[in-house]
């Protein structure tokens, strides 16, 4: 039974369509993350779950109840917002108790229940304090605390970590994390950042102009991308993307040499068909004489030790590319290197649609 | 040292304000409070020292005493009206519809109109033979016949505070929207999601955010109740039977109706006090909300 159901749902303001038939069924306990550049919708499909915004077309389910039309309050899902949108002058206990308050839950069992819920997110000494009072972590605590505490069937998300800083944001990720896999809710988070939405989705929707360009676990998402827009989306450094052509059965990147067209591409593509193809900066490697692989002369002009690794730039004919090499690589800026990366490394798009050209 | 300098170039700039200050209200006050313990006319005498004479007359008089409670009542009553129909009209003009924004402009109307053009047309609405409000009130079988709403000592003073509201309560509606365009959209959807009702939406969510500009709508707007004058005196002068006599018109009565300048001069001074015990008691308690946000 799907705990969430999106059927075709639309959204137009004016002339203007934001939301051009989405469609996304969740199972109970998935952790779905709407991942998508600025403006493309997100919040807008959001709103339209929490019912703070009526869609143009389309239906919601939850629980297989259709809930269009019903209040929010009605519809047994809590959201957590950007802003945190504490209530200024609440305590925080009262804050996390104010769902319940309004829903006349009795005094002591709201009492308990918003200490359990401060428990287990480690605020329980804050309980007392005004929100202008906390940090943006603690105040973060309490927006989830005030989500977490009426157990609702479905959990609402619009970008709840964007303005905590780096540091901050990582923790909160990893104890959201933590939160999903005690209590196995279903969720639905809104995030641009795409390494969250890698971290934390058990289901991805890369969101593009008000339509899904990808719904796939993050596995999928990442290594078979379906668009050259999710390829350069997911992944940071982005997937270096290479202008090549198709000569017979083999492929030339960057007018280099050409090399023989990986099995699983030979029934996708026809010969002269223009292609771009992608590889992933942490697939690429420094040819040493022994390796096999696809060979790409480059070089070298930039490199930057992030610690970890170190992030390399280079130019192959009039392209760049990005590797991403073991922090003890010793390079020359200007050198001639030769990168290289397996056969399954590589990603094939239709030049003009975008469209990966792996067979599925 | 810098600190002393600063401050001398500030007194400096600010100087030709102090003077313009003492002269026009400094001076007249310091002669306002030599006049009072005296028995000057308007004219013809400047009139001897006469000691606190005035202000044992004035307190102690029945004049004073009605005038004290007819203000009051006035103040207490019109500021509430205002400050009641000025939050409704504000949630009411929050609200999305078309023509929002007309309306809006077209609220701020009588309190834009002259408090003079106000009271004269309230005085043809009041009209006891051919007002609107006789008319509308028989057509609609309320009353029988047209009765004198400013002539009657029953009606008078409750026709004028519906007038000064009319003009008044536009003020703090401006105020209030201004104050609800700034509660976050976020805070009212997640008092929507919470399952909060429209009557606890304001309360819990929405009043915290008008409490603060609120108040000081209702610090102005006592003050220039209390200190009410020129609609009464348009409409009414005090009367029938003085029984819209507020303070100001009973200041403005001794010293220049009986032109009794001394005695008039003490009775705006004890106007003068009641109001900075108002609005410092005021001011203490901004500070005391300042302090608990
Ligand atoms: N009330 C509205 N009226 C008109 N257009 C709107 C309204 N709300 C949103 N839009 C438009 O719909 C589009 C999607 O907005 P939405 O807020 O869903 O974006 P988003 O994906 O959440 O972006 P962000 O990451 O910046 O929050 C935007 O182009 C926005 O301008
Ligand atoms: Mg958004």
């Amino acid at each position: 039974m799907s705990a969430l159901e999106i059927r075709n749902i639309q959204k137009r303001y004016g002339d203007v369509e934001t939301l051009k038939g989405i469609n996304i069924a969740l199972e109970s306990g998935e952790f779905l993350v709407l991942l998508g550049s600025s403006g493309c919708g997100k919040s807008t499909l959001l709103n339209i779950i929490a019912g703070l915004a009526e869609p143009s077309g389309g239906d919601i389910l939850i629980g297989e109840r259709s809930i269009l039309g019903a209040h929010p309050k009605d519809r047994d899902i809590a959201m957590v917002f950007q802003s945190y949108a504490l209530y200024p002058n609440m305590s925080v206990a009262r804050n996390i108790g104010f769902g319940l308050e309004m829903r006349k839950v009795p005094t002591a069992e709201r009492e308990k229940a918003v200490r359990d819920t401060a428990m287990l997110l480690q605020i329980e000494n804050l309980l007392d304090r005004k929100p202008g009072q906390l940090s943006g972590g603690q105040r973060q605590r309490v927006a989830i605390g005030r989500a977490l505490v009426r157990n609702p069937r479905v959990f609402l998300f619009d970008e709840p970590l964007s303005n905590l800083d780096a540091k901050l944001r990582m923790e909160m990720r990893t104890e959201l994390k933590r939160l999903h896999q005690l209590l196995g809710t279903t969720v639905v988070y809104v995030t641009h950042d795409q390494i969250e939405a890698m971290t934390l989705a058990t289901r991805i929707a890369v969101m593009r102009d008000g339509r899904i360009e990808q719904l796939g676990t993050p596995e999928e998402i990442y290594d078979r991308p379906a668009t050259l827009y999710v390829a350069g989306f997911v992944g940071s450094p982005q997937m270096n993307i290479l202008d090549a052509e198709l000569t017979g059965s083999g492929l030339r990147i960057a007018g280099e040499e050409a090399f023989p067209l990986p099995e699983t591409f030979r029934s996708a593509v026809t010969a002269g068909r223009r292609v771009k193809v992608g590889v992933r900066p942490e697939a690429l490697r420094l040819a040493s004489a022994d390796v096999t692989g696809i060979r790409l002369p480059a070089s070298i002009e930039v490199m930057e030790l992030t610690g970890p690794e170190l992030v390399t730039t280079a130019r192959i004919g009039e392209q760049r590319i990005t590797a991403c090499l073991p922090p003890r690589t010793s390079l020359m800026p200007g050198s001639a290197q030769v990168f290289c990366f397996d056969e399954a490394a590589l990603h094939l798009f239709d030049a003009e649609n975008g469209r990966s050209l792996l067979a599925r | 040292m810098s600190g002393t300098w600063i401050s001398t170039r500030a007194w400096l700039l600010m100087l030709p304000l102090l003077v313009v200050m003492i002269g026009v209200i400094g001076w007249p006050l310091v002669d306002t409070v030599r006049l009072s313990f005296t028995d000057a006319k308007l004219v013809g005498t400047t009139g001897s020292f006469v000691g606190v004479d005035n202000y044992e007359r004035m307190l102690t008089g029945s004049s004073f005493q009605r005038a004290l409670v007819t203000t009051t009542w006035f103040a207490v009553v019109s500021v509430a009206a205002e400050m009641v129909l000025g939050v409704l009209a504000a949630l009411l003009l929050n609200q999305r519809f078309r023509g929002r924004t007309a309306l809006r402009a077209l609220m701020i109307l009588p309190w834009a109109l002259p408090t003079v053009v106000n009271a004269t047309l309230w005085r043809l609405i009041y009209n006891p033979e051919y007002g609107a409000l006789n008319a509308a009130l028989t057509q609609l079988g309320l009353i029988d016949s047209y009765r004198s709403w400013l002539g009657e000592p029953g009606s008078a003073l409750t026709a004028l505070i519906i007038a000064d509201c009319w003009k008044n309560f536009p003020l703090v509606a401006l105020i209030a929207l201004a104050a609800l365009q700034a509660v976050p959209r976020d805070i009212t959807a997640a008092a929507l999601v919470d399952g909060a009702g429209p009557f606890n939406r304001f309360r819990f969510v929405i009043m915290p955010y008008l409490a603060g500009p609120l108040l000081v709508a209702l610090v102005l707007r006592t003050i220039e109740a209390f200190k009410v004058f020129d609609i009464i005196w348009v409409m009414t002068r005090g009367g029938p039977a003085n029984s819209t006599r507020t303070l100001s018109i009973l200041v403005y009565q001794e010293a220049f109706s009986f032109q009794r300048a001394g005695a008039g001069a003490s009775l705006a001074l004890i106007v003068t006090l009641l109001v900075t015990v108002l609005a410092a008691a005021y001011a203490a308690l901004l500070r005391r909300a300042a302090g608990a946000s």
